[in-house]
């Protein structure tokens, strides 16, 4: 008790001092917080971005149908296997797909560009694109053919809304078809690459294009749990050997990779954070030592053992670190929870040219808080351990010069 | 019976091109109850000696023994646990705990002792009103005058209950009346409770006072007076 009260009325000897270390362990902690919630968050609506809009949680083809579009790689008993997996417990919904490379021309521009056949009806219910739509409806016109573009394609073909456009693409033997369609919405998702590229058509009338009645070439699936997706896709694999089941990290070129790489981001962030740390909070409390050097020596001269010299500079730095650490969790909370509520609008930071979302909404799960938090005490704690061997250093009869 | 003893006490420093032998050869013997000045010129080895006696320093060469027990062959935990249980210091510029206050700072080293509160309680108010200051018992440091603060300082140096108090110059920060309080005190300690007092010194009230007197030139004893 007689350290622990020595150590907390020290801290109080030079207030500015400790004011500095309480501070730095504060903006340590919040920059460290802020910084990987800034990262997660920004991954987190990616992720999301990409399964709710672009990917849904799992994906079946037929083998190598992705590598080109080709319009006779498809799944004749689709319906089938959709009903399956529709009735399996882990799954919550299944919207069959047929999907075409084609070209689009228009006056001002031709193109390729993605149609992409859904069944509306159970598109809702794996993707979210529906409600991206800007003019029109997400076929609730009662046009003929209707298709759905995104405002990228429409601006750069110099397309508006109920023009009539045709699509050229390749049926399953391989023949040229036009289609024509009626433009009856137009769509911004946020991600500018997948907008370029992608359109929406009925899936029967994709079927038309491609010369046949039933059957789909790619076959999307909602979960009821995401972080299931890898497993499950697994156990479908096993099931559908002759098809090819990919989880969304797999089906997006690059998707893994990005994750890991924020992953190491993040450890990169906190881990020059808690370096700045280190060393303000070893060059305040070393100065704290050398400021007292002469009363250290007196300790250990009228009799103080070494270990609670050492016991007394340690408390010292947690007593200020269980000061700055709740400052600095409380203004990570309240940070992260306000922008985390209304976003930071990063629009002139060109990140949506990478395929993100312009606004970030910081986002922190417990785990990381928790992380963060322990690297951030452990730094501070490991800080103040050189200046107190510093302290064990000192030789009373050179500390005080004289008895 | 002797408190301290060296026998051929040296003490050499080699650090520059010619060695200095700071403490040469010293044979002394301190008995219980004596009140001793060590005087001598600045650089006569005053301060090596109270260093080596009250375990700070180790000598080249010699023994020194406290209470019958050899210190320059202890290791150093063990020497800061017998600074501890036996030796009481009264330092020049007071030295004492900024934090806390004159009770707290004289009950200090007998919380490191592990001493029971009751006792703790009894011994620091008894100290405070022997010294006279018990009216400024919660005052920190910093609110008392140099003569307080030192009489704060004996308090301390006496509540472990040593076998002897070593006092380097205890009176060089004082004004001539606060020093000679303060040498009443001593000398009351001495007289009374038998406490035995040995002190380095320029001050000539303070030598003319004290009843034994060593004197150091060049590190040895030239002189050795008995009162």
């Amino acid at each position: 008790m007689l350290l622990v009260k020595i150590a907390w009325k020290n801290i109080w000897r030079n207030k500015v001092r400790s004011f500095v270390v309480i501070t730095a362990i504060s903006l340590g902690l919040w920059a460290g917080v802020f910084g990987s919630a800034f990262v997660q968050g920004m991954m987190k609506s990616k992720v999301e971005d990409v399964i709710q809009t672009e990917m849904s949680h799992i994906q079946i083809h037929v083998p190598k149908f992705r590598d080109e579009y080709d319009g006779s790689l498809y799944m004749k008993n689709g319906s089938e296997i959709a009903d399956a997996l529709r009735a399996k417990d882990q799954v919550e919904a299944v919207s069959e797909r047929m999907i075409s490379m084609g070209g689009l021309a228009s006056s001002r521009k031709n193109g390729m560009i993605k149609l992409v056949g859904v069944n509306p009806a159970d598109e809702k219910h794996v993707s979210d694109i529906y409600t991206k739509v800007i003019e029109g409806s997400y076929f609730e016109s009662k046009k003929k053919r209707p298709i759905i573009l995104s405002e990228k394609t429409a601006e750069e073909y110099g397309i508006k809304m109920n023009s009539k456009i045709i699509f050229k693409m390749l049926d399953v033997d391989g023949q040229m078809t036009d289609i024509a369609f009626k433009v009856v919405g137009i769509y911004n998702s946020g991600n500018p690459m997948y907008d370029k590229m992608t359109a929406f058509v009925k899936l029967d009338q994709m079927r038309q294009g491609f010369g046949i009645e039933t059957g789909s070439n790619e076959i999307a699936v909602w979960l009821n749990d995401h972080n299931q997706s890898e497993t499950i896709a697994h156990d479908f694999q096993d099931k559908y050997s002759d098809l090819e089941v990919l989880p969304w990290m797999d089906l997006s070129p690059g998707m893994r990779m990005m994750i890991e790489a924020f992953d190491v981001y993040l450890y990169i962030i906190v881990g020059i954070i808690l370096v700045a740390l280190l060393f303000s909070i070893v060059n305040t409390m070393l100065m704290a030592v050398l400021e007292r050097v002469r009363e250290i020596g007196m300790l250990m001269a009228i009799g103080m053992t070494k270990n609670r010299v050492f016991k007394i500079i340690m408390y010292e730095t947690v007593f200020m670190t269980m000061i700055g650490a709740p400052i600095g969790l409380l203004l990570s909370g309240l940070t992260v929870g306000y922008f985390g509520k209304n976003g930071i609008d990063l629009s002139g930071a060109a990140y949506e040219a990478q395929g993100f979302g312009s606004t970030v909404f910081p986002y922190l799960d417990i785990e990381s808080y928790i992380n963060v938090t322990i690297m951030v005490l452990f730094m501070a704690v490991l800080a103040a351990v050189y200046p107190a061997l510093k302290a064990l250093s000192l030789k009373p009869v050179e500390a005080i010069r004289k008895i | 019976m002797s408190v301290i003893e060296t026998n051929n006490l040296t003490k050499v420093y080699d650090e520059g091109p010619i060695p200095v032998h700071a403490v040469n050869h010293v044979t002394l013997n301190i008995e219980e109850g004596e009140f001793t000045a060590v005087v001598g010129p600045s650089g006569s080895g005053k301060t090596t000696l109270l260093n080596i006696v009250g375990g700070l320093d180790r000598p080249t060469s010699g023994s020194v023994k406290v209470d019958g027990i050899e210190l320059s062959s202890m290791n150093e935990s063990n020497l800061i646990k017998f600074r501890l249980e036996h030796i009481g210091f009264v330092f020049q510029s007071y030295n004492l705990i900024p934090v806390l206050t004159a009770k707290e700072n004289t009950e200090f080293i007998m919380l490191l002792q592990g001493a029971p509160e009751k006792q703790r309680t009894e011994r620091v108010m008894q100290l405070l009103d022997e010294v006279g200051i018990v009216e400024q018992a919660n005052k920190r440091p910093s609110e008392m005058s140099g003569g307080q603060q030192q009489r704060v300082a004996v308090a301390r140096a006496l509540a472990s209950r040593p076998k002897f108090v070593l006092a380097d110059e205890p009176t060089a920060n004082l004004d001539s009346k606060s020093a000679e309080n303060l040498l009443d005190l001593m000398l009351k300690l001495n007289e009374e409770e038998k406490v035995t007092f040995i002190f380095s010194t320029h001050d000539q009230r303070v030598i003319d006072r004290a009843r034994r007197v060593v004197t150091l030139e060049d590190g040895k004893i030239v002189k050795d007076e008995k009162r």
